[in-house]
């Protein structure tokens, strides 16, 4: 009897626990699934601020996009040894496929296209997608995306061109051809102009206008050597008078304190929140959000120096000391110079302060190092310095400065020389108006020297020459490239030669 | 396991009972007169038995003339009659490993019934090496068992039974201890464990079915057996770790030769420093860089002790058994900066109530105390001593911190790795518990029902204290504190019926078992930063808080059945099934079956055979059955919405959301198929064994991380079920043992091989899987998993020698007919010359090829072990052969990258004046990929190691008993020394590399891990 009371007993408890298979069924609790969000504006507005933060990341504007550019330009020397072996690379022209700064680049930037890629998709599924505010946001993913395949089809060419949310690991592209990439650039930034607002206040600023995706297109156009279009496009942003080089000191455009001005047509907005976000989306690591930019510790007198402005930059300056009549004053706002007052004034700037290679200027050697974007104008940093100063990527004087190259291509020589003057005659720049002794500017290509002066020393350290460089060479404007055996076109990465297997060695730049 | 001779000595007292019973006393001892403690003695075909106590003396009743079995484990069972005499003296020779007992899943098994391939290591092989982690222990021991040591004090070692399971998920083997599964091995004292048996087959592992497929450990701890006294046993050793190599590197003069070599030849300024040399090396130091020369290997390795203590009482009554311990394991790193330290308890226990109920219980609890490696910059601290720069001191009294490293003067940027070390500080505290009970009732005859449950539990604080210092280049501006806390419970619940019986030369064992098994995480993590030093724990004060945090959960049902049989124990028939449905994978591919089958023909059972004076076993053995795989992390096949990003807009931080990877609801069960083959021999009663088994293991529905190119967007990769992998091997084991005489001694050897090999990627992957790239180390991808070939293969360029001239390059460019393609694009005389293995006159991806593999293609163990008198000693050497080593730390003393300290051997770098070498020419920025992934770092990783090397004094019991009233039972002291000889050409710091952060395919690598010390000690075990 009492066993099989206990063989009953046993039964019970085996199975007690057998019948209840809902029980394997665990979700996570941890995190919203994909399936449920891109609902309504709300989370669309999370959506599209994940794309500005991917830009902001370490992998672009953070750190390796100025690099990239800069090394790619010729306003760059080695501060010293120390430069690591990829950048350093890039600078002599050694880059190889396994190039770090290339393909970080090459991520964010295409990160960048995926989560533009994901708004543009999903909104439509929300319930307000009529709405204005939603709208605008897939207007700003539209000229994000323009943006990121924008630097990638300036440095690579034709790149695989993502439109939609990949459905599976399997749909890998091809290259599409440059003028794919191009066209593509177009549609999206003539979409976005529809629906950007020309503005923003308050929270808001930071997010695309319609005058930046006019800007951009402008670039789209000059880049394939279209300068009719170019100019219509310049020609509505400057005309809807939404920007002003007026009442704005040329070194405020690089400083913390005039963020978001009116000169600023694009701007990547940066906090002292933090440090610097090492994760390269810029992702938020465990211990909190970072949002601070390496620029100032990269490149400021005090901090790591790890790239200088190069000789023939300094040179390019007009100076007293080369005979012109004035010395330019955009040369001190763009350079710490041995000697300089910083700190608010504070302090002097002294040769031992200032660690690695030195530089010619006005005939002396010296140290000089980059003044825009780092913090010593107001702070003694020595040491460790994360900055917050925004990155201003498309400013309003370079539109000026394009529209000045439009005229020019079109004949319109003196609308060229006074769309430069324009930009001269800045309240705390005031140089001569062309034409000058150096600059006669008597025909097209005398103004189209002026134009190149006038880019490489207002734009100095902008991330904007590498960019003139390549439309000047790929249109036949320039022959010599910044370094001898200059490649245009940056390795694709080898990565990506061997994960995609639309993509073969055949498939890569010329060069390598 | 010991096979010694032991010798028993009776002395039966008779009387005559009423019912004819008589009073047996007798005693039980080794052959020179050592008591044995806790035998068996049984009344043949009753259930009366008793155990013998601490002295060897037993007492039962049992009628006359019955036959008394007296059995203990690792001795031979034998049996007398109690035929009244009044003493008794046998001397019986133990020859028979065969009638040891194994432990398998759920229960155990004769040695001699065994029909998969199982090995067990018994507690003296497990504590002959001061480790913190037994799994380390393991290594050399079992044939086809991996095991590579990985990192600083209290990081797991890397264990692989059988080859590799998993493309991206580890392959660590499936631990059970006491009974439960998925145990942490890392607070288990090796001193408390009895015996760990190794489940290499499928029939044997695949009963622990979806977790099994790497092979299962099962851990058994110590128990007492009956007796009536108390015995107590301190077990204790100290001793010292150290280095036992270091590389040449460059002093303060060649450095700054080399490093104006490196610099002229890239057309570089040379570092302001260079021409300050004899500046004093900070301000009001005495001291001039030129007279300054840090050996940056000295400053970071040191003399590290190892201490382990443990103390360990058992005891029991005619009901109850009790095992209890405490112990204590400190061990510090040989390189600054790191330690591991552990505090232990155990205690088991079982007994018996009523007339059919048995109750046990194990419950184990530790407390950890880890100082974690430091990774400053994502960079190892070797990477960080190689690279430093000899002209530059340690400390420096001027700098915030008081630490020193290069400045832009220098033209380097090293960090400091003492100032990583003792002012970047993680530390891990941990509390572990471990405990388990169950109930066992014999309900009827031969059928028997226990029901277990068990807790597994731990609670994780993580300190990080990152503190403000300036080292010049290197410096952190705020004080940055994190504390992370997670707890982990897991719950098992088993119900098992198990049914043994023999009906004439039928006998049977039936095990039915159902079970679930939930496991429970949770963790919450808050971080930020501090103004100041001052702080040093996460508290309110600091600022730009961050706060995380989550919960896991999972939960494995399981049903299970094995029956045995056998015929005269002759033939030998297995089979089980397990059925499993786990929370890890989507619906609709929760649950799995895992059969398995074996079959075994004792030969030597045979009429022909088992007369045979010479042979004395022979087995035949072959097994089947299906293991899965399930340790891919909770929720993998669900995407999720991250929203740990912001964007700055307008003044303020807005908060993104985005997804970086796809899901995946098709994921399901790893598969893995195992056939095995196995062949046992015993020779003159066994004293000569050998036992020899042949693997297939192939894996199908392999779960993979689908290599993504770029351009697709994710971050992150999609785990799916594709390829097939297959890993195949021979073992062999041999022992010979002379257990006579004064001098005695065994001997042990094994031997294993392995083949490792991709069978394919199914449908939709279709290019290969590449890992490993590292910028310091050039930044091209170091390993490639291929189709056809072994996992993770080291996939480059090979080297064709150096170019000697511009005429050289000049032709080679010209190759293809067109002097304007480039062989390689930006060489110069003194460059490398790589092969162009596509034959197409330019050297690009394409010339890539498989350099080697990281797998050795044999391991082997060889153990000899002699006692003469009182003295033992003992020589275990261990190594693997033919596998190869990515020598990360050659680039970094040869790569010559950017001006970093370097290895001498740059001093041979070529130039114009020196172009016999195989360094090619020192250049800063590397314009020619010198260091780009080849054949130059690729090493034979082959080692031979002397692992144990112990001499120990045992003093005689009858010395004892006239001390301290008799008060010690055994005292033993010895002196032993680890890893005293290591045999390789390997030129890094240790062959035994592992994988850095155990990442995926990229073991194997030598970014500069941790190395293994040598180590000495002394120890002393007392009996009382």
């Amino acid at each position: 009897m009492f066993k099989h009371k206990l063989i009953t007993w046993f039964c019970l408890v085996t199975f007690a626990f057998s019948c209840t298979p809902d029980k394997l069924n665990k979700t996570n609790p941890n995190q919203l699934t994909p399936e449920n969000f891109y609902k309504n504006a709300g989370e669309l507005t999370k959506a599209v601020n994940s794309i500005y933060a991917i830009i902001q990341s370490n992998n672009l504007v953070s750190r390796e996009y100025f690099f990239l550019h800069d090394l790619r330009s010729d306003d760059c020397a080695t501060g010293g040894g120390q430069l690591e072996s990829p950048r350093n690379q890039l600078l002599i022209g050694a880059q190889a496929p396994d190039n770090s700064v290339g393909s970080e680049v090459w991520n964010g930037c295409f990160r960048t296209v995926f989560r533009a890629n994901t708004v543009i998709d999903l909104a439509p599924g929300a319930v307000d997608f009529n709405t204005p505010t939603v709208q605008r946001i897939v207007g700003e993913a539209k000229f994000l995306r323009a943006w990121a395949y924008m630097e990638l089809v300036t440095m690579w060419g034709g790149v695989p061109m993502p439109l939609n949310v990949p459905t599976s690991t399997a749909s890998t592209l091809a290259r599409s051809s440059t003028a794919d990439v191009y066209a593509q650039i177009k549609k999206d930034l003539t979409e976005a102009q529809a629906v950007l607002p020309a503005s923003y206040s308050g929270a808001e600023l930071g997010r695309a206008t319609r005058g930046a995706a006019q800007m951009l297109l402008a670039r789209a156009y000059l880049n394939q050597g279209d300068y009719t279009n170019g100019k219509a496009e310049l020609q509505k942003m400057i005309g809807a008078g939404i920007y002003r080089l007026q009442n704005i000191k040329y070194a405020d455009n690089f400083r913390e304190e005039n963020e978001w001005n009116g000169e600023s047509v694009f701007e990547i907005g940066f906090a002292s929140i933090g440090e610097v976000n090492w994760v390269g989306d810029g992702d938020d690591p465990s211990w909190g959000a970072q949002e601070g930019t390496t620029r100032t510790q990269e490149y400021s007198a005090t901090g790591w120096r790890n790239l200088i402005p190069s000789n023939s930059l300094i040179a390019e300056y007009e100076s007293t000391f080369k005979g012109d009549p004035k010395t330019d004053p955009r040369r001190a706002a763009t350079f710490w110079v041995t000697g300089d007052k910083y700190n608010n004034g504070a302090n002097t700037l002294t040769d031992g302060q200032v660690q690695g290679n030195t530089s010619s200027y006005d005939g002396t050697t010296t140290k000089v190092s980059w003044a825009k974007y780092t913090l010593q104008y107001k702070s003694d940093p020595g040491g460790f310095k994360i900055g917050g100063i925004n990155h201003r990527v498309m400013r309003y004087a370079d539109a000026v400065l394009m529209m000045a190259e439009c005229e020019n291509e079109l004949g319109n020589s003196a609308a060229a020389i006074a769309r430069l003057n324009e930009i001269r005659n800045r309240a705390d720049v005031i140089m001569p108006n062309y034409p000058t002794t150096t600059y006669p500017c008597r025909n097209k290509d005398e103004i189209f020297v002026a134009v190149r002066h006038e880019r490489r020393v207002e734009l100095a350290g902008e991330q904007v020459r590498n960019r003139d460089l390549l439309r000047w060479l790929k249109n036949g404007k320039i022959t010599v490239g910044p370094i001898a055996g200059f490649k245009p076109l940056l390795p694709i990465p080898q990565s990506e030669i061997d994960n995609n297997d639309k993509l073969d060695q055949k498939d890569q730049n010329p060069g390598y | 396991m010991k096979k010694i001779v032991f010798l028993l000595s009776f002395l039966i007292l008779s009387t005559i009972s009423l019912l004819a019973q008589e009073n047996v006393s007798g005693r039980v001892t080794l052959e020179d007169g050592t008591p044995v403690f806790g035998a068996s003695v049984l009344v043949k075909g009753t259930k009366t038995g008793v155990r013998t106590d601490a002295n060897g003396r037993f007492s039962l009743s049992a009628p006359k003339n019955a036959t008394l079995i007296i059995s203990n484990v690792g001795y031979t069972t034998i049996e007398i009659i109690n035929n009244g005499e009044t003493s008794i003296t046998v001397l019986k020779e133990n020859a028979d490993v065969l009638s040891d007992v194994v432990v398998v899943g759920y229960g155990s098994q004769t040695r001699k019934n065994v029909t998969g391939a199982i090995s067990r290591i018994t507690n003296e092989a497990i504590t002959a090496v001061p480790v913190a982690d037994v799994r380390q222990a393991l290594q050399g021991r079992v044939p086809g068992v991996v095991v590579t040591a990985n990192g600083s004090p209290g990081e797991a070692p890397i264990v692989r039974i059988r080859g590799i399971g998993s493309i991206n998920y580890s392959s660590e083997p499936f631990y059970v201890v006491d009974g439960f599964p998925g145990a942490d091995m890392s607070m288990i004292d090796g001193k408390d464990i009895e015996s760990i048996d190794v489940l290499r087959d499928a029939s044997s592992a695949a009963i622990y079915g979806s977790r099994a497929a790497n092979g299962v450990v099962i851990v058994t701890t110590k128990k007492a057996r009956k007796s009536d006294k108390i015995h107590v046993l301190l077990d204790t050793y100290y001793g010292f770790q150290k280095a036992w190599k270091k590389l040449d590197l460059l002093n303060t003069e060649e450095y700054v030769r080399y490093a104006t070599d490196l610099l002229t030849n890239a057309g570089a300024t040379l570092p302001a420093r260079f021409s300050r040399l004899d500046d004093p090396i900070y301000a009001g130091a005495t001291q001039t860089y030129r007279q300054t020369n840090t050996d940056w290997q000295d400053e970071m390795f040191r003399t590290a002790p190892v201490t382990q203590t443990n103390i360990g009482l058992t005891t029991s009554n005619t009901n109850s058994r009790m095992y209890a311990s405490a112990g204590y394991f400190k061990q510090e790193g040989i390189m600054l900066g790191t330690q591991y330290e552990r505090f232990n308890f155990r205690i088991n226990s079982d007994h018996n109530f009523g007339k059919i109920f048995t109750f046990g219980q194990t419950l184990t609890l530790a407390t950890e105390n880890k100082l974690n490696e430091n990774n400053a910059g994502g960079r190892t601290q070797l990477k960080h001593i190689i690279h430093n720069v000899p002209y530059i001191p340690v400390i420096d009294p001027t700098q915030l911190g008081g630490y020193r490293g290069p400045s832009g003067d220098d033209g380097s940027d090293p960090q400091n790795p003492v100032r990583i070390a003792l002012q970047d500080i993680s530390r891990n505290r941990l509390l572990k518990i471990l405990g388990s009970a169950y109930v066992e009732a014999k309900i009827l005859n031969g059928l028997k029902y226990r029901f277990t449950a068990g807790i597994n539990y731990s609670n994780f604080v993580n300190n990080g204290n990152a503190p403000i210092y300036n080292e010049s280049f290197n410096a952190r501006g705020t004080n940055q504190l994190q504390q992370s806390i997670s707890n982990f419970r897991s719950v098992y619940l088993s119900n098992q019926l198990n049914y043994e019986r023999s009906f004439g030369n039928h006998n049977i064992n039936v095990l039915a078992v159902a079970e679930s098994q939930n496991g429970k995480s949770s963790f919450v993590f808050g971080g930020g930063n501090y103004a100041t030093n001052e702080l040093r724990y996460v508290t309110s004060s600091i600022s730009d808080p961050g706060v995380n945090g989550g919960l896991s959960e999972e939960l494995l049902y399981s049903y299970l059945s094995r029956v045995n049989y056998d015929y005269k124990g002759k033939y030998l028939l297995s089979g089980s099934f397990r059925r499993d449905g786990s929370s890890v994978f989507a619906p609709g591919n929760k649950w799995a079956n895992f059969p398995s089958a074996s079959a075994g023909w004792r030969v030597s059972e045979e009429a022909f055979l088992n007369t045979s004076k010479t042979i004395s076993d022979l087995k035949l053995r072959a097994s089947w059955g299906k293991m899965g795989f399930n340790g891919i992390g909770n929720y993998a096949w669900q995407p999720v919405l991250l929203q740990n990003t912001g964007a700055i807009l307008g003044d303020t931080r807005q908060t993104g959301a985005f997804f970086n990877a796809l899901g995946n609801s098709d994921l399901k069960w790893e598969i893995t198929t195992m056939t095995n083959f196995g062949i046992d021999l015993g020779f003159l009663q066994n004293r000569l064994t050998f036992s020899a088994e042949y693997y297939i293991r192939k894996t199908e529905g392999l779960i993979l991380q689908t290599p993504l190119p770029s351009s697709l967007g994710f971050s992150n990769s999609t785990p799916a079920n594709v390829g097939e992998m297959e890993n195949k091997g021979f073992e062999l084991q041999a022992g010979y043992a002379k257990r006579t005489g004064k001098f005695t001694w065994d001997v042990n050897a094994n031997i294993s091989t392995i083949k490792n090999r991709v069978i394919s990627f199914g449908e939709n992957i279709k290019s290969p899987i590449f890992a490993g790239g590292n910028a310091d180390f050039g930044a091209f991808d170091i390993t490639r998993t291929t189709v056809g070939e072994a996992i993770q293969a080291f996939y480059g360029w090979k080297v064709g020698g150096i170019f000697q001239s511009q005429a050289e390059i000049d032709a080679a460019n010209a190759i293809d007919g067109n002097a304007a393609t480039k062989y390689q694009d930006n060489a110069k005389p003194g460059d490398i010359r790589f092969l162009d293995l596509d034959k197409n006159g330019v050297i690009n991806g394409d010339d890539r090829t498989n350099l080697g593999s990281f797998l050795p293609k044999i391991t082997y163990g060889f153990n000899y072990a002699a006692k003469y008198n009182n003295f033992d000693f003992t020589v275990f050497f261990q190594g693997v052969q033919g596998n190869s080593i990515y020598n990360g730390t050659k680039v970094l003393t040869q790569g010559m990258l950017r001006l970093f300290g370097a290895g001498t051997e740059v001093l041979n770098a070529w130039s114009p004046k020196n172009t016999n070498t195989d360094i090619p020419r020192a250049v800063s920025g590397d314009p020619n990929n010198n260091s780009r992934t080849s054949d130059r770092f690729v090493e034979d990783g082959s080692y031979l190691r002397l692992k144990v090397l112990s001499v120990g004094y045992t003093i005689s019991p009858k010395t004892l008993s006239g001390f301290a009233k008799g008060s010690f039972s055994s005292v033993r002291v010895y002196a032993s020394a680890q890893n005293l000889l290591t045999v390789t050409n390997y030129t890094g710091y240790d062959p035994e590399v592992g994988s850095r952060f155990n990442g995926a395919l990229s073991a194997g690598i030598d970014y500069g891990q941790f190395p293994q010390p040598r180590s000495f000690l002394v120890g002393l075990q007392v009996g009382f």
